[in-house]
């Protein structure tokens, strides 16, 4: 079996692209609170009825707060949970882990990568620099490794984190599944080099000639790429830039309590409208 | 009649004073303050600054104030993207001058609560979590951090989960401004309509107050530039904060 994903067939329907979640799977997600999530991709694995999912990522919110809600979340690994604009705490996490109806692994935000570096560098665990004196190693029972050198002061090592898929709303793909971002790509190039498969969500295809005009700006090539779906709009509420802006008023009705305001809000996604 | 200076402008103001010429500053996710601060010092200061943000963003124009600070509008006309992983590797080799890092509790060495309220394995509240301080705050030339409440729940003689350890420069309250002396933090100033006693009152920690005086009143450039980040007070009115 090749290393890579080849072929033309990739672009699936996004009922298709999640339906290659097992239960129990280790997703990381790419983008940062509010800005450039999966989050149709994340509202499709709630209504396929996803379990046990283990879920990596440096800064989720809204992602991890809807698949709490809806009971999909096995394990966190995570820096920072927030629904961030004013929105403060993420109120479903926050509950899931007050009651202890999830694991939650805490990291830093630069431990975190350190483990998806480790799992893309092919060596068994990486330093990351700080941490000293923070009681977070003590909870994960990491390791305090000498210098073998004896040059510098002993260093935190992370074990790998080897996700088995990252899964990132993109701006362009083309069909063989080369992959543009605009703005910053927040730690979506690590994740997916860390993953054993990369799933995307872009808001739209276009041709192979763009990327070959400009093959430096391809974040992910598309041999990296298992499949992918195309569904415009798919980060709401969030924002995808420069396309949109965080939809607040959608994100505010999110928050009110109550299965039918989960289920409206499920039914508000944007991959509802949208030829499959 | 003296001018009231509200909680919100007084922690702005302060956390941008602490801004420097010629240095790396950076402001990251859920820090709309410390944003304020970073474009205002870019307007009211005449030092340049190499302004770095969690959107990628260096040094950038954006078109508009964003409500979520970690906004991709804060990379508008920036000539590089800087992404996450760079500014925390800039951070960890020594080179990130000042960085601007959230804390829910601080103890009098600057060391900083985000994980829990209460014991980690059964958390009353559950914070958001380590975030960049656990990395940032021992390896950053300079953190510094804002509290928009003052009391004794936030700043503690001990913490209840020591997440990031390395002492913040400086902390900003709606009534007091500290700033690192020997390993503590030490009251640097108090809001012209506080008081010292009032600040011992109100914080946890014991500090020393050797140096400290009331807060230099806001400049006419810095009262210009904060009015023009919020001109309809959208961002004051979001922040809520009251002096007591």
């Amino acid at each position: 079996m090749s290393s890579g994903f080849v072929g033309t067939r990739k672009r699936v329907p996004l009922r298709e692209l999640v339906a290659r979640i097992p239960d129990g799977a280790s997703l990381t997600l790419g983008g940062s609170f509010l800005h450039r999530g999966p989050f149709a991709f994340v509202r499709e694995l709630i209504r396929q009825n996803k379990r046990r999912l283990e879920i990596v990522k440096q800064s989720p919110g809204y992602d991890i707060d809807i698949l709490c809600r809806a009971g999909a979340v096995e394990k966190l690994r995570a820096g920072i949970v927030a629904m961030e604009g004013n929105f403060g705490l993420a109120p479903w996490y926050r509950r899931a882990v007050e009651l202890r109806q999830i694991k939650l692994e805490e990291h830093a935000c630069a431990s975190l990568t350190a483990g998806l570096r480790a799992a893309a560098f092919g060596v068994p665990f990486q330093p990351c620099a700080g941490l000293h004196g923070s009681d977070i190693p003590a909870l994960n029972r990491w390791k305090l490794l000498e210098d073998p050198y004896g040059n510098a002061a002993p260093v935190w090592v992370i074990p790998a984190i080897r996700p088995d898929f990252a899964v990132i709303h993109a701006s362009e793909i083309d069909e063989l599944g080369n992959v543009r971002i605009s703005g910053t790509y927040h730690w979506d190039r690590i994740m997916s080099r860390a993953s054993r498969s990369v799933l995307i969500v872009a808001e739209r295809l276009v041709s192979t000639s763009v990327f070959e005009a400009n093959p430096e700006s391809t974040v992910v090539p598309y041999f990296m790429v298992e499949a992918f779906s195309i569904v415009r709009n798919g980060a709401w509420p969030g924002s995808c830039w420069p396309d949109y802006a965080v939809d607040y008023p959608a994100v505010e009705r999110y928050l009110k309590p109550g299965d039918e305001c989960l289920a409206d809000h499920l039914a508000s996604g944007p991959e509802m409208r949208q030829p499959a | 009649m003296t001018t009231v200076w509200s909680g919100f402008s007084y922690i702005v103001i302060n956390l941008a004073r602490f801004i420097r010429p010629n240095e790396i500053t950076f402001s990251g996710v859920n820090s709309t303050l410390p944003m304020l601060a970073c474009l205002l010092a870019k307007r009211a200061y005449d030092g340049e600054f190499i302004y770095i943000n969690v959107a990628g963003g260096v040094d950038p124009r954006p078109s508009h104030i964003p409500v979520s600070s970690s906004d991709p509008v804060l990379a508008e006309h920036s000539a590089s993207i800087f992404a996450n992983e760079d500014f925390y590797d800039l951070c960890a080799r020594g080179r990130m001058d000042l960085t601007f890092l959230g804390a829910a509790q601080i103890d009098g060495a600057g060391c900083a609560n985000n994980s829990v309220i209460g014991s980690w394995e059964q958390p009353k509240v559950r914070l958001p979590g380590g975030g960049g301080g656990a990395v940032m705050l021992p390896t950053a030339k300079r953190a510094c951090t804002w509290r928009t409440e003052h009391s004794k729940r936030t700043f503690v003689e001990k913490l209840d989960f020591r997440t990031a350890w390395g002492g913040f420069y400086g902390v900003v309250t709606p009534i007091a401004v500290f700033a690192k002396q020997e390993g503590r933090l030490a009251l640097a100033s108090w809001h012209p309509e506080s008081s010292l006693a009032e600040v011992r009152e109100r914080t946890g920690f014991t500090f020393d107050a050797n140096d400290a005086t009331s807060t230099s009143p806001p400049t006419a450039r810095e009262h210009e530039a904060l009015q023009a980040l919020d001109p309809d007070g959208h961002f004051e009115r979001d922040a809520n904060i009251v002096l007591r």
